[in-house]
């Protein structure tokens, strides 16, 4: 590995880099769970006494920015490997949420495919009166022999 | 006495499966499962205690490691605070002789899983760093192969005389099961399993459909 994941760790992680507030509607709730093929009412019917948003719904937001200034790597030098949402509380119709971000993790492990270097992106959703309502992982993975051997190939 | 020496829980940064998803999993699908080892990541999980969940269950459930080194991937088995001391679980190029004289030393053992796979498994890297000494059991099935990754396996345990078990390498609920190990006789904890690997009662059998 070229990259000191150690000192990536220690210069980057669990430190807040952006905020965004988002209002939640309930017309955007019931396309999210209609596009999910949600059936059940209390995700697709707003005059329903338990209208809130699916368990996955935060997964659909991103901040200001996706890495922070500065960050050695960006968001379109590796792909998407997934999102994990933990729910904490209802998000409903009418809410505003703060999104913070940060980076959570980062560490190496090697696959069919070699190295691959992951990063952490985590999300931490709490609505108007700071109450908890999700915090989304989002890792970002990078394959560093492809990286390599492209480098040393002369391209970029 | 059946179980499925390699899976992973949502203990391990691509695990989905949560242990209680994978016994009621086991209980309603009938799996001829007696109980499975997690063998998480990069990592000994040391504080996690299925105990109750064995009562409540009747399974066997015990936990393992997943290392990496030089030649792919390794099953512990039998970890314990001084093997904890004698390796950095979250290397990815451990020493692999060194991973099975310090499991050895430990009254641990060494497993190379996957053996077929490309890059990290130890078939392909025979060719260019040898055979590694001290290897006595590989995982021969692996629910997880591909093609004739799991073939390739069997040829090298027949080739060096290697004993095979088998193990799912579940990451989600339904992979649980998928390969197991036959064992003659009972296991009820880890010292068990690690002796039962040390002898030849027991062999990789496979459910894959």
């Amino acid at each position: 590995m070229d990259i000191d994941v150690n000192q990536l760790k220690e210069d980057w992680c669990g430190r807040q880099f952006d905020e965004v507030q988002i209002p939640v509607a309930a017309k955007e709730i019931v396309e999210f769970a209609q596009a999910c093929g949600e059936t059940a009412a209390r995700f697709t019917d707003p005059s329903d006494p338990d209208f809130q948003a699916p368990p996955s719904y935060t997964s659909r937001f991103h901040g200001g920015r996706a890495m922070p200034k500065d960050f050695p790597i960006q968001s379109h030098q590796g792909f998407d490997a997934g999102k994990c949402v933990h729910v904490n509380g209802p998000l409903r119709a009418g809410d505003t949420v703060t999104a913070r971000s940060e980076i959570h993790d980062i560490y190496t492990k090697t696959g069919r495919s070699g190295n691959m270097l992951f990063i952490v992106h985590r999300m931490t959703f709490t609505n108007q009166n700071e109450e908890p309502i999700s915090v989304v992982d989002w890792r970002l993975v990078q394959n560093q022999v492809s990286r390599k051997s492209k480098r040393e190939a002369g391209q970029s | 006495m059946i179980l499925d020496l390699h899976s992973h829980s949502i203990r391990s940064d691509d695990g989905r499966a949560k242990v209680e998803n994978y016994c009621q999993w086991i209980r309603k699908r009938e799996l001829p499962l007696d109980g499975f080892v997690l063998t998480e990541h990069r990592q000994w999980d040391a504080k996690s205690d299925y105990r109750k969940l064995e009562d409540e269950t009747g399974l066997c459930i015990l936990k393992g490691s997943e290392v990496e080194t030089e030649y792919g991937h390794v099953l512990l088995f039998g970890v314990n605070d001084d093997l904890v001391a004698a390796l950095d679980f979250s290397r990815l190029d451990l020493p692999l002789h060194e991973v099975v004289a310090a499991a050895d030393r430990c009254g641990a053992i060494a497993v190379p899983c996957h053996p077929g796979r490309v890059t990290v498994g130890m078939c392909a890297h025979y060719g260019t760093l040898g055979p590694c000494e001290g290897v006595q059991v590989i995982e021969t099935l692996n629910g997880g192969s591909r093609g004739t990754e799991n073939e390739e396996a069997i040829a090298l345990a027949e080739q060096y005389g290697y004993r095979g078990v088998g193990g799912s390498d579940a990451h989600i609920v339904s992979f649980i099961g998928r390969c197991a190990t036959k064992f003659e006789r009972e296991i009820r904890d880890i010292g068990d399993l690690v002796s039962e690997l040390r002898g030849d009662a027991y062999e990789a059998v496979s459910f894959k459909e």
